[in-house]
């Protein structure tokens, strides 16, 4: 927030675009934002295109010349659907650059101290703010027509909705009979591709002769909603106005919600020419199979996201659960990573997420008052984030104590494997160079263990140790193992190309022995595998399914692991297969094939 | 609007599991349509959900080619608004269902019948596992017309990913105005795995053009072969009551295996006791036959012998080369993982030896401590071997610590039934029933026993003397059993008897 207002206030000679990524349902991986606040509070705008492709696309041109001739920076918001939207646009040809690294800039902007974020000039542009960019921005957007307006003959009402909203509304229209696919409405629209800031006369403009309008924005509070009744009550208008009456404060505006809160809003402003309680039956009519079809499916239990099969982050949390077992349960600060799937099913670990890079951080304040000491998880991405500063230093510098588990998986942003300090690679090429072991000795951390992240039963005792032991000070176990992922991306093409020229590959793959078996599922218990589920017995005097490797198994090893770590069952085996077997393996395993034929009869087991 | 033109668009909505390729399912779709010129939009929610999570994508096509106006898509799937609603999996149809996104008016809905659990379904301690046939049932019930088949099988049956097999259903069912060759090549343009795709399309478009035959998946049950030895018992068996015939043949069959035809005996001379009780309870062969079932599992409990009997199995290895899809001829090793403590060695040994060893080993702490973790190459001679060996100490089986443990676990179990069936054969076989918590290996089974002593002691026992309602006891046990099943830590267990307890407290009290 600090550096978005040190951005606007001196205000920008180029054109400024922050691209935003917000939802507020199904796909949202973070809590919802409101970047209209922070847009409110800076003095940024905030474009929020219609969702089609046209239109973002004409908005990003609009928006970059908008942040030109206001010399204010625009926000563009996108929510998660939007931004992978498939479609068609009309493309425009490209243009050079007029500077670039290969036409760079001659020398700096001569010194200006009117254009620093120091004061005393950040008063200045603070009234630079209010005064000359706000009214250029709104003379901009009215110009340019950057809102629309779509005409209606049901005069005497209307609806303002943010863009990013409009296609849902005009569907909702058009399931009422209000609308054609081709976006004609019966009820007049007024489209705000810029939801900041609103145009008071456009507002009173559309606002002017209707008896109500309906505003349509997500999320809490209703900034919209609350400037048009301040911008009506200034003009005098008697229009009313409807929104979080309609429609709720929090969660996605769906298909069944804009339905709902659309008749709503037809019943209580009652407009002339249609019949509202007619359409206010229909969209109940649209959604009334739901209850019934909810009841005949049953309770179903949820599909949530878990660790890729074969990830080296699992084997660590096998770990603690195994070490809580004879410790007891401790505090753990989960962060922001793939690591924060560990507070699903099975492991259910973790009590609370801050943010990114941010466990160590918030365990400082648990340290203190909890009679075990607290365990924070990071991954490398976080640690490089911020945790190397808010965490490990700050912890050093405050004396502090506690267990930091640095998952050292060598990229970060998940499954978008991107490259950051401590990869092995960049997009260069070469390493980067950083290392987190070194950075932390050279910060002065002392209790430091580097261990192989699958192997469950060192990581167990190490973690009980640093738990247990007498010993003051921040203890950082670096869990290190390479990102399944993009080990199988390197893997998988490494072995293709040795099949292919006739090399020795051996395959490893694991398996349950159905026979032995019993079905108590503790191993899924503590490992949580895609790859590890369950399949009917075999046994015909048994009924509870067995635990089964599927053909997906990467061969990871934390079955066996976890086998030995937890001392489970001596279910499991590894199966190591010979591809472009060479003439020892075929000798020597037929010499073994023709012993072990010879001494078993055939006998079957119980 | 005029006449000729659509009133709206065909929507789609695609229901698949991280790492499915519902993305590129979607691609082809899109590059189909709009190569016919068909305006088209898709969108989805990917990320997180990539790893294993649910997903969906939603499609929306208007399928007039060549200019005109240009529609409005909408991104997100509406309740009651899908034309066609494709899943990769039987649970992620229901859900869909029960959102409300499938109706009976206007869905065509294809989805795979096949299941990928999820994990509250695997990490159950007996059997999570949702009723298919209900999720079938409710996905049919709401569909305008439901396409039904096990994608999974035709994807492995054809090489190819389930989605090419889901685009050939799709192309199949006709729902679409996209003729077969344009999804074909959407497959080629993509030039990924062309070959397998291709397959896997027309395995799909074969499936629902010309009908799913009903085949089902070959029965899994692994049946014990007769054996010669058991002619004189099995003609035995043959006179016990319909009901219960097969379970005991069965056992017997899985008796002989395990230990010899003394054992066999041992098993129908209990059998034999136990018939005279169901008859005098009137339980017409239930209770024999519940109790010959779990009485052959328990007579054959899990000690290294058997481990090692099995480890060995000439069947097991052909086994792992179907499952590993290994060649005849190809080398493989299989290593196994064990791990065996003092009381595993100890179960092998006379009672007269063991005893003395594990009341040592309990004062120095030894027991859940100490243990050798081991990885043993069965196919290896050495390896073979020592499992060899080990199967070899089945002739000394019964002069074992753990035999002895075992058989009188099972009498105090047999005669806790027998007494229950002089009251009620319902409560004779809800104790017969508890035996499904005695399984497994080290912790799991110390585990299911304690549960198992428990409800014996503060639910099976009172409610056999009487202090306990014995038609309440019928319901207790099964709710303690349950509740047994809950949860590893035994909490849900111990605040079901608690329950249990309260309430008789609270009989008493009143009366």
């Amino acid at each position: 927030a600090d550096a978005l207002s040190n951005l606007s206030s001196p205000g920008v000679i180029g054109g400024v675009m922050i691209i935003l990524g917000e939802d507020y349902g199904e796909g949202a991986s973070v809590i919802q934002e409101r970047s209209y606040a922070f847009a409110m509070k800076s003095s940024i705008w905030l474009l929020d295109p219609r969702p089609d492709l046209p239109s973002i696309v004409h908005l990003v041109e609009k928006g970059f010349e908008l942040s030109e001739a206001t010399h204010a920076p625009v926000m563009l918001e996108l929510r998660i659907r939007a931004c992978h939207v498939t479609g068609e646009f009309v493309a425009k040809d490209n243009r050079r650059a007029v500077h670039s690294g290969l036409d760079p800039i001659a020398g700096p902007p001569r010194f200006d101290y009117g254009k620093l974020a120091h004061p005393p000039v950040t008063f200045l542009q603070e009234r630079r703010k209010i005064e000359e960019r706000l009214p250029a921005a709104q003379a901009f957007i009215r110009e340019h027509k950057l809102n629309e307006m779509i005409p209606g003959d049901l005069a005497d009402i209307g609806i303002v909705v943010v863009g990013g909203l409009t296609n849902s509304v005009l569907r909702a229209l058009h399931r009422l009979d209000l609308a054609d696919i081709f976006g004609t409405s019966r009820i007049p629209i007024y489209v705000l591709n810029v939801a900041y800031p609103l145009v008071p006369d456009e507002v009173k403009e559309f606002c002017a002769g209707k008896r109500a309008v309906l505003v349509v924005e997500e999320g809490h509070p209703d900034y919209i909603e609350q400037t048009i009744n301040v911008e009506l009550r200034r003009a005098d208008l008697q229009t009313k106005v409807f929104g979080k009456s309609c429609l709720p404060h929090a969660g996605e505006y769906t298909s069944e919600v804009l339905l709902n809160g659309i008749a709503s809003f037809l019943a209580g402003a009652g407009p002339s020419g249609i019949d509202a309680a007619a359409i206010e039956a229909r969209a109940r009519g649209l959604t009334k199979h739901k209850p019934a079809a909810d009841k005949a499916v049953g309770a179903l239990p949820p599909r949530q996201p878990t660790f890729c099969t074969g990830c080296p982050e699992r084997p660590v949390f096998s770990a603690i659960k195994l070490a809580q077992r004879e410790v007891g349960p401790t505090h753990i600060s989960a962060d922001i990573g793939c690591h924060a799937f560990a507070t699903f099913a099975p492991f259910s670990l973790g009590n609370s997420i801050l943010g990114y890079g941010m466990s160590l951080a918030s365990a400082a304040a648990v340290g203190p008052n909890m009679a075990k000491r607290p365990i924070s998880v990071m991954g490398d991405g976080g640690f490089w984030h911020n945790g190397v500063i808010t965490g490990v230093a700050s912890n050093l510098f405050n004396k502090g104590d506690g267990v930091l588990i640095i998952m050292q998986n060598g990229y970060t942003s998940a499954t978008g494997l991107q490259y950051m300090p401590s990869s092995k690679a960049s997009r260069s090429g070469a390493p980067p160079g950083m290392d987190v072991e070194a950075t932390l000795r050279s910060l002065g951390v002392t209790w430091l263990r580097k261990i192989r992240s699958y192997s469950v039963a060192t990581m167990a005792a190490t973690l009980k140790d640093a738990l247990r032991t007498a010993e003051r000070g921040l203890k950082v176990i670096i869990a290190d193992g390479e990102c399944q992922l993009a080990r199988q991306r390197r893997v998988r093409a490494d072995e293709a190309r040795m099949l292919e020229r006739g090399e020795r590959v051996v395959r490893m793959r694991y398996g349950v022995d159905d026979e032995i078996c019993t079905g108590d599922h503790s191993c899924i218990r503590l490992s949580g595998c895609p790859s590890l589920t369950v399949k009917p017995n075999p046994d015909p005097l048994r009924t509870d399914p067995v635990a089964s490797v599927v053909e997906s198994c990467v061969g990871c090893g934390l079955c066996g692991e976890v086998a030995h770590a937890a001392v489970l069952c001596p279910s499991f085996y590894r199966a190591e297969i010979i591809r472009n077997a060479n003439a020892w393996d075929r000798a020597m395993h037929r010499i073994r094939q023709a012993f072990i034929g010879w001494l078993s009869t055939a006998r079957a087991v119980p | 609007m005029t006449a000729s033109q659509p009133v709206r668009p065909i929507t789609i909505l695609i229901a698949a599991l991280g790492g499915e390729g519902g993305g590129v399912l979607t691609n082809w779709l899109i590059s189909a349509a709009a190569k016919l010129g068909f305006p088209v939009q898709s969108t989805s929610i990917p990320g997180v959900a990539q790893r294993t999570g649910a997903t969906t994508y939603y499609i929306e096509m208007l399928p007039v080619s060549g200019g005109g106006s240009r529609p409005v898509f909408a991104l997100t799937p509406g309740i009651g608004d899908i034309d066609l609603f494709v899943a990769s999996e039987l649970m992620e149809a229901a859900r869909a269902v029960s959102s409300g996104f499938v109706t009976a008016d206007r869905t065509v809905t294809i989805a795979s019948l096949h299941r990928a659990y999820v994990m509250a379904e695997k990490t159950a301690m007996s059997d999570g596992r949702l009723d298919p046939e209900r999720l079938i049932q409710a996905v049919g019930d709401n569909s305008r017309q439901s396409i039904l088949f096990d994608m999974d099988r035709a994807a492995r049956e054809s090489g190819a990913m389930i989605n090419a097999v889901m685009l050939g259903a799709i192309a199949g069912s006709g729902r679409l105005p996209i003729p077969l060759d344009a999804f074909e090549n959407a497959i080629r343009e993509d030039g990924k795995a062309v070959g397998n795709n291709l397959r896997g399309f027309q395995a799909g478009l074969e499936l629902v053009r010309n009908g799913i035959a009903a085949t089902p998946d070959s029965p899994n049950k692994r049946h014990h072969p007769s054996s010669s030895a058991l002619a004189a018992m099995e003609r035995e068996i043959a006179a016990m009551p319909a009901l219960a015939r097969e379970v005991v043949i069965e056992g017997a069959r899985r008796l002989v295996a395990y230990q010899d035809v003394r054992y066999v005996r041992l098993y129908l001379d209990r059998l034999n006791a136990m018939r005279q009780a169901d008859e005098r309870a009137g339980a017409e062969g239930r209770l024999l036959r519940e109790v010959a079932r779990h009485l052959a599992v328990r007579m054959s409990f899990e000690d290294v012998i058997r481990v090692a009997q099995a480890k060995i199995d000439s069947s097991r290895m052909a086994r792992i080369r179907e499952e590993m899809k290994i060649a005849p001829d190809q080398p493989f090793a299989v290593v196994e993982f064990l791990k065996p403590g003092i009381e595993e060695i100890c179960s092998v040994l006379p009672p007269v030896l063991a005893r003395p060893i594990l009341g040592l080993a309990q004062r120095r702490q030894w027991l859940g401590n100490v243990y050798w973790g081991m990885e043993i190459k069965s196919t290896s001679i050495l390896g073979f071997l020592r499992f060899w060996f080990l199967a070899k100490l089945r002739r000394f089986r019964p002069s074992s610590y753990r035999f002895h443990e075992e058989q009188a676990a099972i009498e105090s179990w047999l005669t806790l039934i027998t007494d229950a069936a002089k009251h009620s054969p319902e409560l004779a076989l809800e104790i017969t029933e508890c035996a499904r918590l005695i399984k497994g290996y080290g912790d799991t089974h110390k585990r299911g026993q304690t549960n198992y002593q428990m409800i014996e002691t503060r639910v099976i026992r009172p409610a056999i003397a009487g202090t306990l309602d014995r038609a309440r006891a019928v319901d207790a046990i099964a709710s303690a059993r349950t509740a047994a099943l809950v949860d590893p830590e035994g909490e849900g267990l111990a605040n079901c008897l608690a329950a249990i307890e309260q309430q008789t407290a609270m009989r008493v009290a009143a009366e």
